[in-house]
Order: structure tokens, then sequence, then C-alpha cells
């Protein structure tokens, strides 16, 4: 369980995060929803230790995270993390080094999911491609919690198709997933539980298939009510 | 199989709903082996937790039936498969009562109404839901 405990975050004088608390379960795809600029990206690097925090505590499985925590969770950020001039192939190479964790095979078998090429440079690749890159270089790793920050922007249909089908498979099965979002629409049916966030804190959480069945309401039903 | 699902009924429902339509228009056969967790919730685009909800109720239905680690089956209980056809056919028609009576139509005006449009559409109807 990933557990995110009253954090405070500010950028010069601006708070982005106030206090916000949630939790992610093992076996689960929590998604953090919320507009522009309200902060989500800014908790994914927080729990991956790429932003310090000002006061709040962040634990994973019960455990603040230390130089070994990154061989058990990862971040899929929305921009690209390797160098330009890389191939794809350098770019696994290169994760092989740094990771124990890293799964080469699956690496080769998302490729071919993807229909990517190995020998394609990163800097040539479109958005969507490098998308699809950074969800290999993510999802190869054998790690139990996955951070994924806008999975789906600026990605076409058949590309969003592709991941949703990752989303469903046994890639993303008994692993706790983080992900992020603006646009709900994309993983209503995909998610177990929603994060509403705003003005830094979390204002609402909840199982989605709970509140269709006792209050008859979608995700977008329940961001009307509290977004008011 | 591909299912639109709406937004505001729990996911694991629709799909519980969507095997007794199959069920009872005969695309299931009794004892018919159905789609693993996974492969289901894979490909209705959907979260396996779901999948795996829908198939637990399910099985305490009666509506499938899985022994040791073999596939889930369709049941072959004909009482069951019978009262599913029922349960369908009864809730459209007490939405169609619903919505009728709701604009005061008396039934002999409708009976003579719902044949007419019933024999134009047969053949069409089967699929809408």
């Amino acid at each position: 369980m990933i557990e995110v405990n009253n954090i405070q975050k500010k950028y010069g004088k601006k708070q982005i995060l106030n206090g916000l608390s949630f939790t992610a379960k093992k076996g689960e795809i929590t998604c953090l929803i919320g507009v522009n600029g309200v902060g989500k990206t800014t908790i994914m690097k927080a729990i991956m230790a790429l932003t310090p925090i000002d006061s709040g505590e962040i634990l994973i499985d019960g455990q603040k995270i230390r130089h070994d925590s990154f061989e058990k969770i990862t971040f899929i950020p929305d921009t690209t993390t390797m160098l330009p001039t890389m191939k794809i192939c350098d770019a696994f190479e290169f994760m092989a080094d740094f990771y124990k964790s890293w799964n080469s095979q699956r690496a080769e078998d998302l490729l071919r999911f993807f229909k990517l090429e190995s020998t394609n440079r990163i800097g040539n690749l479109s958005k969507g491609s490098l998308a699809k890159v950074n969800m290999i270089l993510g999802l190869a790793l054998d790690v139990e919690y996955v951070l994924m920050d806008e999975p789906f922007s600026g990605i076409d249909i058949f590309s969003r198709e592709q991941i949703a089908e990752v989303f469903t498979s046994h890639l993303i099965e008994g692993r706790g997933v983080i992900l992020t979002t603006h646009e709900i629409s994309d993983v209503e049916h995909l998610i177990d539980r929603a994060v509403l966030i705003d003005d830094g804190k979390v204002i609402k959480q909840f199982s989605v298939e709970d509140i269709r069945e006792n209050e008859g309401k979608s995700v977008v039903d329940v961001m009307r009510e509290v977004y008011r | 199989m591909s299912v639109k699902f709406n937004n505001r009924d729990p996911v694991y429902v629709q799909v519980i709903r969507h095997f007794k339509e199959q069920i009872a228009k005969g695309y299931f056969e009794p004892g018919q082996e159905i789609p693993s967790r996974r492969e289901l919730a894979n490909q209705l685009k959907i979260n396996p937790n779901t999948a795996q909800r829908a198939y637990k109720e399910m099985e305490e239905q009666g509506l499938i039936f899985t022994e040791g680690n073999m596939p889930s089956c369709i049941t072959k209980d004909e009482l069951v498969l019978k009262s599913v056809r029922e349960e369908l056919m009864m809730e459209a028609v007490d939405l169609f009562l619903v919505s009728i009576k709701s604009i005061n139509v008396p039934l002999a005006e409708v009976l003579d109404l719902v044949q007419k449009k019933y024999d134009a559409d047969n053949g069409e109807v089967e699929e809408l839901t």
C-alpha cells in the first residue's frame, strides 16, 4: 500500500499541496483526478522522491522511500527521460544496467505489442510513440507499484485503445497503479478508486463501483457535485 | 464480444446483465465454456477486479460454475436458464408498463400497436439493447 499522509508542498510562495492524504492499494488502479495545475504530477514526483516535500509523510508498504525502493516502484512520466540520440534498444540497455527488476523479455513483448522498432531513435518518435516507449520502460520492470502521469493525454484513439488493453491485461493485474488524468471518460471503466483533488487537498476518494452501486452516480456526476 | 457500458450502473452488474442476455438469446449454451476473468476484462476493456466480481456474483446466483482449476462454464441447470429468460422478460414488460401508464394509454390501444411494430421490425429487434 502507498500511503500519502498530510503532505505540504510550496513552489516559491505558491502552495501546491496543502495537507493532502490518500492511500492506494496493491492490486487496484487508483486514479488522481483534478484540473490542470492542481498538483497531480507533483504528488507523483513526491512519492518518487523526485521533489522534496515541506512536511508530511509518504510510505510504501509502511516504509519511507529508500534507494532500494526503486526496484519496487516506478514512475512513467509524460515526458521523455531518455536522451533523444538513443535508440529504443539503447534505452532498454540503459534500464537493464540500472535496474535489477528489468525484464527484457517483457520489454520485447511490449515492443511487439505496440508495433515499435527497437532501432528507432527516441528523438525521432512521435508524441504517441514516445508515450508508448515510456510505458514499456515502466511496465517492463517487475515492480509492485506503477505511477503513470497522464497516460492518455495527446494520444490518438487507436493508441488509447492499445493502452487501455494494457490496463486490462496481466501486465497490470496484481500491481498497485496510481494514474493521473484530467479526462476521466478514458478510464472510467478501468479504475478501482478515484481520488478527487482540488486546492491542494483530497476532497473526496471513493470506489467507483461502490458509488455506482450505492448512489447510482458516475464518476463525472460526483465530480460535478464536488467541484461546484 | 463488446458491450457498451453506461457510467451510472455498476460495471459488474452490467456484465452480469450482458451474460444473462446472451443466455436468454441462446448464444451461450448450457455447459458452454466462458472466457477466463482476465480474458473477459481484456475483451470488454474493464478492470480485472470488476470481471472477478461479476464472475463471483454469477457463481453465487448459479449462472456459472467452476470445477477445480477448470475454466468456468455456463450452468446446465435448466431451471436457472429458464428463469433468466423469464426475469429479462418480466423486466422488459415492467419497464414497458411504467412508460405506458405514465402517459395514461389504455392497454387495448397499445397492444395492437405493439403487434404491428413487432411484425414490422422483426429480425432487427434482436440486437437492440
